[in-house]
């Protein structure tokens, strides 16, 4: 995003919507730090701007930078999946397309939340730590994937490594047995990143809102601890096409 | 809205804030989907949410528009994002989804052990979970818990953390009350979950307990 400084009054009304603290005062006009900018458009949106003095600058679709929108502005539809968001459906309509199924795990890493965002090395730092633990498959709806040079290795493609974003999920389903190896591997480069993440875990449920025991006690004995919120698919979905 | 499980506060904070989810499933039952989704979302009115927004017009409850330009935008494939603010609204939600019977998949974010009570007494048995297994990462730096549980109520991190603490200041002086700053809040939340009276009550009790730095 761009504020115009010729039309800007430096009210400073903007400054505290800004998710990225980009927006700060020069020469007493706004500005945006443009290596900051996540391009989430929230500043525009807000519409506190009394002479209209934020804009969206030419470049934001112009790639890599066209990224940041793409994973940042929620109202923004992804070029490559074709869908608003980040991410996929994952968990919400499982109960009628049984993505994740018996004897499966649903895995999502959300880097850059909440709040921080984070420069897409970060990614690349998961991604490779995956990859050196065998996980070379992320889901194939998720934009993450066509930012991917190499799946063996799990490098980024290098015209990437500079942008930012406020958040991106790297998602994968997963054998049951491959839980443990993949939390392990996760603890392992949590230290080695600039950003947070946040960790979920997506299972069929046994009847009567059961958690199976064995996916808690693994989450257990590899030293995580789930929340006591979550997300439930209540199961009323139904096959109709 | 990946992130509607890793809202944060106390569980006594988050017994008041149940994020709901309509959602028709590309390839599965997005055919003919929208009059079954209207149907659910006048469930949903009926019942009496926080907040809510649907994909087709992207405005949330408190941007001034009216039920009828909701239900009139609803077309194939539109999906709906609702938050309630007690267990007996989501009950009662719930029940009524239930007997509606419009096979559309239904999606509650909120307490676990809460949501097994509901599922119980209407009779419901929920497929899937998505467990939250916290914050990892340079979690140092985070701006403060108390802030996380104002912005963590947007499902795509849209509140910023100064908005939060400039609000706070507002309050503090007097410019703002807490029912307006959470509606100010809620404002940059694109997604409809913004729960803005448990906002309000986060207010309250923060409020008191901040120092501001200018008036």
């Amino acid at each position: 995003m761009i504020v115009f400084k010729d039309v800007c009054v430096g009210c400073g009304r903007c400054q505290p919507y800004c998710p990225a603290g980009a927006i700060y005062f020069e020469d007493c006009r706004s500005t945006v730090d443009q290596e900051s900018c996540f391009e989430c458009g929230t500043c525009l949106r807000s519409g506190v701007c009394p002479v209209d003095a934020i804009r969206e600058p030419a470049n934001v679709y112009e790639y890599p930078r066209a990224l940041r929108k793409y994973f940042s502005d929620p109202t923004s539809t992804h070029a490559v999946t074709g869908i608003q968001g980040r991410g996929t459906e994952e968990s919400k309509t499982n109960d009628v397309t049984l993505r994740c199924g018996p004897g499966k795990i649903g895995i999502a890493i959300e880097i850059g939340r909440p709040t921080l965002g984070m420069g897409l090395r970060d990614i690349q730092k998961i991604t490779r730590a995956l990859a050196r633990n065998g996980i070379h498959e992320i889901e194939p709806n998720n934009p993450i994937n066509s930012m991917i040079l190499d799946p063996q290795t799990g490098d980024l493609k290098p015209e990437l490594l500079g942008e930012r974003v406020l958040s991106a999920i790297i998602e994968m389903q997963v054998k049951k047995e491959q839980l443990a190896e993949i939390l392990q591997a996760i603890k392992q480069v949590s230290p080695e990143l600039d950003s947070v993440f946040t960790l979920d875990v997506t299972t069929l449920l046994e009847p009567g809102l059961t958690i199976p025991p064995d996916i808690l006690a693994t989450i257990e004995a590899e030293g995580f601890a789930w929340r006591p919120n979550a997300k439930i698919n209540m199961g009323l979905g139904r096959v109709t096409e | 809205m990946t992130h509607s499980l890793h809202r944060e506060g106390s569980n006594e904070s988050l017994d008041k804030d149940y994020v709901v989810f309509i959602y028709p499933a590309r390839g599965y039952n997005y055919k003919g989907c929208a009059p079954k989704v209207r149907r659910l979302v006048e469930i949903v009115y009926q019942v009496g949410p926080a907040n809510m927004i649907a994909t087709t017009l992207r405005k949330n409850m408190y941007s001034g528009v009216k039920p009828d330009d909701v239900l009139n935008s609803i077309e194939e494939g539109c999906r709906v994002f609702t938050v309630f603010n007690s267990r007996k609204k989501l009950k009662e939600l719930l029940s009524a989804f239930k007997a509606a019977d419009e096979g559309i998949s239904i999606v509650v974010s909120g307490l676990i052990d809460r949501v097994r009570e509901i599922g119980a007494e209407v009779g419901l048995d929920p497929h899937t979970i998505n467990l939250s297994l916290g914050i990892h990462g340079g979690t140092e730096h985070l701006p403060s818990a108390e802030i996380r549980q104002f912005t963590t109520m947007c499902g795509h991190a849209m509140i910023a953390p100064k908005l939060v603490e400039d609000i706070i200041r507002q309050v503090k002086t007097g410019k703002i009350d807490t029912w307006n700053g959470s509606l100010a809040l809620a404002k940059p939340c694109a997604c409809g979950i913004y729960n803005p009276y448990r906002s309000q009550e986060l207010l309250d009790k923060l409020s008191p307990l901040y120092t501001v730095a200018r008036w």
